[in-house]
C-alpha cells in the first residue's frame, strides 16, 4: 500500500503524497485506533526493496525490520506523546544489513483518529563515522591515562600556553586554571627549572626538539619523575611558530632505573674491590711463599751446620711475616663483612677525643698540637669501628709523618654540603710526592719514606673502609708542606 | 791452560731482605759469583751508580725488583736509562720479582735494557746459565 491510493485522496492530498512517494526520504504513518499502516515508497527504497516487495505490516516492521535492541527505543517514543526529538534506530536492509536511520516521529490526532507519522532517513555513513569517532576518542584518552600523558602547545609569539586535561592531572591541579609558562615552569623542581626554561628557548629560537627527564613537584607536593619532550612547529621561512610537546609521567620506571643502576654502581664497586683483593692476596702470599720455597731449597742445598742455622732463622722469618700478612687480609675480608654491620648515630668529638687519649703519649712525644671543629656536622650514621679505626689511622699517619723541623699542627673537621658530609684531614708534615706516588698512596704495602715503621697497611685500610661504605678519600699534599685528606663519607 | 774468568759481578735491588740474604747465599753456594752487592731500592742503587767514586765498582748484571719504596723497579729503569751512557760499562739488567701480573712481564719486555723478566723464587739453572753467558761475553 502507498500514500498516492486511498488516504490523500483530494487534489492537495494527491500533490503532497506524489511528493511524498518521490522524495529520498522514507514516511511511515500508524494509526492507533485502526492499527493500518502506511510506507512510503521511499520507505521501501531506502531499506533496499521494491515498492510492496516487502508486506506493511506491524508484525514485519517490529519483529524483522528493527533491530531488537532499539525496540523499546522506538515503543517509547510511540508512547510518549511530547517527544519530539527524532530517534537514532537501526533498521534491516535488504543488501547491506542494518543500517542507522534516524526517524522523526510525530502525533497527530484528526477525525480519524489518533495517527503517527514520522520520515526515516538512513544516517548510517554519519553515525558509523561517530561511533568510530567516539571509539577513536576513548582509546586515545585511555592511552594517554595509561601512558601518563599530556599535551601541551605554546605559541612563539605570545608564549600563550595551551594544556590537555591530562596535564592538569599529572600537575595535580583541581580546577583546570589557566596557567603561564613561568607558572608551568615552576612546578619543576628549583635545579631543573633552567634546564627546561633554556630547552624551551632553544626549541623557539634555534628550533630545535628535546627530550628530558626532570623532576617535579605536583600540587599536592608528590615529587615525581616526567618526561619532557617538546618539538618546534617550523613556518615556511624556517621559524618557530610554536613548540608542541609532552609531558609523561615517568616516576616508577625513572626510580626503578636509578636504583637499578646504583646497585648497579655498587656491584662494580664491590666487584672491583673483590678483584683488587684477589690480586693482593695472591701477590702477598706468593711473595712469602716463595721466599719460603726458596730458602728450603737452599736449606737442602747445604750440608754447613752454621748455614743451615741462618737458613732456619730466616724460615722462622718468613712464617712470622706469613702470619702477619695473614692477618692484614683477615683484616681486610672483616671490612667486607661487617658492612652488614648496623650503623649507628654516632658522635665525631666523642671518637676524635677517646683516639686521642688512646694515643696521648705519642701526641705530647712529639709536642703536636691538634685542632678540631665538628661544629658543621657533629654527628654521622655510620659503623663504629669503621670511623674509630678512620679517625685513629689518619691521626697517627699525621703524627708519624709530621715534620721534623717545625711543631705538629693537625686540624680535623667537617663539612656539610647539599647531602654529602665530609671530613677533612690537614696536617703540616712532611708531605708525599703525589706526582710520583698519587695513585698508590691507597695501595697495600706501598711505603713512600725510609720510615721504618711503615707497614703500607693503613691508608689500604681506610680507603677500603670508607669505599665500603660508599664514600671516597681523595689525598693532596705537598712535599714539605703537608698533606690534605678530604673524605666524602657519604 | 785454564784461565778461569774475571769473577761477575753481581748486583740485587730489592727491599726483601730474605730473598736477598738467599740469594746472595744461592749465589755462593753454586759459586755463580762472590761478589753481589745489594740495595734496598731504586734509589740507593743510582746514587751508589751516580757516585763517580764507585766508577770501577759497577756491577756487570743487575736484579731488580719491581715493587719497592722510595723509588720502584720502574723508576728505577728511567732513572737508569738518563745514566747509563754515563757508566762506561755495559750493565745487564733482570727484573727479578714475585709479580705473575701481565701488564708487568709485558712493560718489560718493551723495554730494551731489560734482558729478561724473572719470576721469584729463581730456578737455579735459569741463574746458572746467566752467569755462563756474561762470563761468555766478558
Amino acid at each position: 500500500m502507498s500514500f498516492s491510493e486511498d488516504k490523500f485522496s483530494d487534489d492537495s492530498r494527491l500533490h503532497l503524497a506524489q511528493i511524498i512517494d518521490n522524495v529520498n526520504a522514507g514516511i511511515w504513518e500508524y494509526n492507533i485506533n485502526t492499527r493500518a499502516i502506511k510506507w512510503s515508497t521511499g520507505f521501501y527504497t531506502i531499506l533496499g526493496y521494491a515498492p510492496n516487495e516487502i508486506e506493511c505490516s506491524n508484525h514485519l516492521f517490529f519483529e524483522h525490520l528493527l533491530y531488537h535492541q532499539d525496540k523499546h527505543i522506538f515503543l517509547n517514543a510511540l508512547n510518549n506523546q511530547n517527544s519530539a526529538k527524532p530517534l537514532q534506530i537501526r533498521l534491516l536492509t535488504k543488501a547491506s544489513g542494518y543500517h542507522w536511520f534516524e526517524s522523526t516521529i510525530k502525533r497527530h490526532d484528526d477525525q480519524n483518529g489518533h495517527v503517527i507519522y514520522g520520515s526515516i532517513i538512513n544516517i548510517n555513513q554519519y553515525k558509523q563515522a561517530q561511533l568510530q569517532a567516539a571509539k577513536n576518542d576513548l582509546l586515545y584518552s585511555e592511552t594517554i591515562r595509561i601512558a601518563k600523558l599530556g599535551s601541551w602547545e605554546i605559541e612563539a609569539g605570545t608564549l600563550n600556553l595551551t594544556l590537555s586535561k591530562q596535564i592538569y592531572d599529572i600537575y595535580e591541579l583541581q580546577s583546570q586554571v589557566k596557567l603561564t609558562l613561568d607558572e608551568a615552569i615552576s612546578f619543576f623542581e628549583p635545579s631543573y627549572r633552567s634546564v627546561i626554561q633554556h630547552a624551551i628557548n632553544n626549541a623557539l629560537e634555534f628550533c630545535q626538539p628535546y627530550d628530558l627527564e626532570l623532576l617535579f613537584r605536583t600540587a599536592k607536593n608528590n615529587v615525581i619523575w616526567v618526561r619532557a619532550k617538546g618539538v618546534p612547529i617550523i613556518d615556511d621561512f624556517g621559524k618557530s611558530v610554536k613548540v608542541r610537546g609532552i609531558i609523561q609521567d615517568i616516576d616508577n620506571n625513572k626510580r626503578k632505573g636509578l636504583s637499578l643502576e646504583s646497585s648497579l654502581n655498587l656491584l662494580t664497586d664491590q666487584n672491583r674491590r673483590l678483584q683488587n683483593f684477589a690480586y693482593i692476596v695472591s701477590h702477598n702470599l706468593r711473595s712469602h711463599t716463595g721466599n719460603l720455597q726458596f730458602m728450603v731449597n737452599l736449606y737442602e742445598e747445604t750440608e754447613l751446620a752454621g748455614d743451615r742455622n741462618e737458613i732456619f732463622s730466616h724460615i722462622k722469618s718468613i712464617s712470622g711475616s706469613l702470619n702477619a700478612t695473614i692477618e692484614h687480609l683477615n683484616e681486610i675480608v672483616k671490612i667486607q663483612t661487617e658492612i652488614t654491620n648496623e650503623r649507628s648515630i654516632i658522635s665525631f668529638e666523642s671518637i676524635f677525643k677517646n683516639i686521642q687519649s688512646a694515643i696521648k703519649s705519642n701526641i705530647d712525644a712529639l709536642n703536636a698540637r691538634i685542632e678540631y671543629d665538628f661544629s658543621q656536622c657533629q654527628q654521622i650514621s655510620y659503623i663504629p669501628a669503621y670511623m674509630e679505626s678512620i679517625l685513629q689511622n689518619l691521626l697517627t699517619n699525621a703524627l708519624k709523618y709530621s715534620h721534623p723541623e717545625r711543631q705538629p699542627l693537625i686540624r680535623c673537621y667537617t663539612l656539610k654540603d647539599r647531602n654529602h658530609i665530609y671530613l677533612i684531614f690537614e696536617d703540616n708534615g712532611i708531605g708525599i710526592d703525589l706526582e710520583r706516588y698519587g695513585d698508590k698512596i691507597f695501595g697495600m704495602y706501598k711505603t713512600f719514606h725510609q720510615n721504618p715503621d711503615a707497614r703500607g697497611i693503613g691508608l689500604f685500610i681506610t680507603r677500603n673502609q670508607i669505599e665500603a661504605l660508599g664514600g671516597t678519600i681523595k689525598v693532596e699534599s705537598t712535599v714539605n708542606i703537608g698533606t690534605k685528606f678530604t673524605i666524602k663519607l657519604v | 791452560m785454564i784461565v778461569s774468568p774475571p769473577p761477575v759481578n753481581a748486583c740485587i735491588i730489592d727491599n726483601n731482605t730474605t730473598y736477598v740474604y738467599g740469594f746472595k747465599k744461592l749465589l755462593n753456594l753454586k759459586n755463580l759469583s762472590s761478589r753481589v752487592c745489594t740495595f734496598n731500592n731504586g734509589s740507593e742503587a743510582i746514587s751508589y751508580f751516580k757516585n763517580p767514586l764507585n766508577a770501577n765498582n759497577l756491577p756487570d748484571v743487575i736484579f731488580l725488583d719491581i715493587s719497592m719504596p722510595v723509588m720502584d723497579g720502574w723508576e728505577f729503569m728511567n732513572e737508569f736509562a738518563e745514566i747509563k751512557s754515563q757508566l762506561g760499562k755495559k750493565i745487564t739488567i733482570y727484573i727479578l720479582s714475585s709479580s705473575t701480573d701481565i701488564n708487568d712481564i709485558e712493560r718489560a719486555k718493551k723495554n730494551s735494557d731489560i734482558s729478561d723478566y724473572i719470576i721469584k723464587p729463581v730456578d737455579v739453572s735459569r741463574l746458572a746459565k746467566i752467569f755462563r753467558d756474561l762470563n761468555d761475553t766478558n
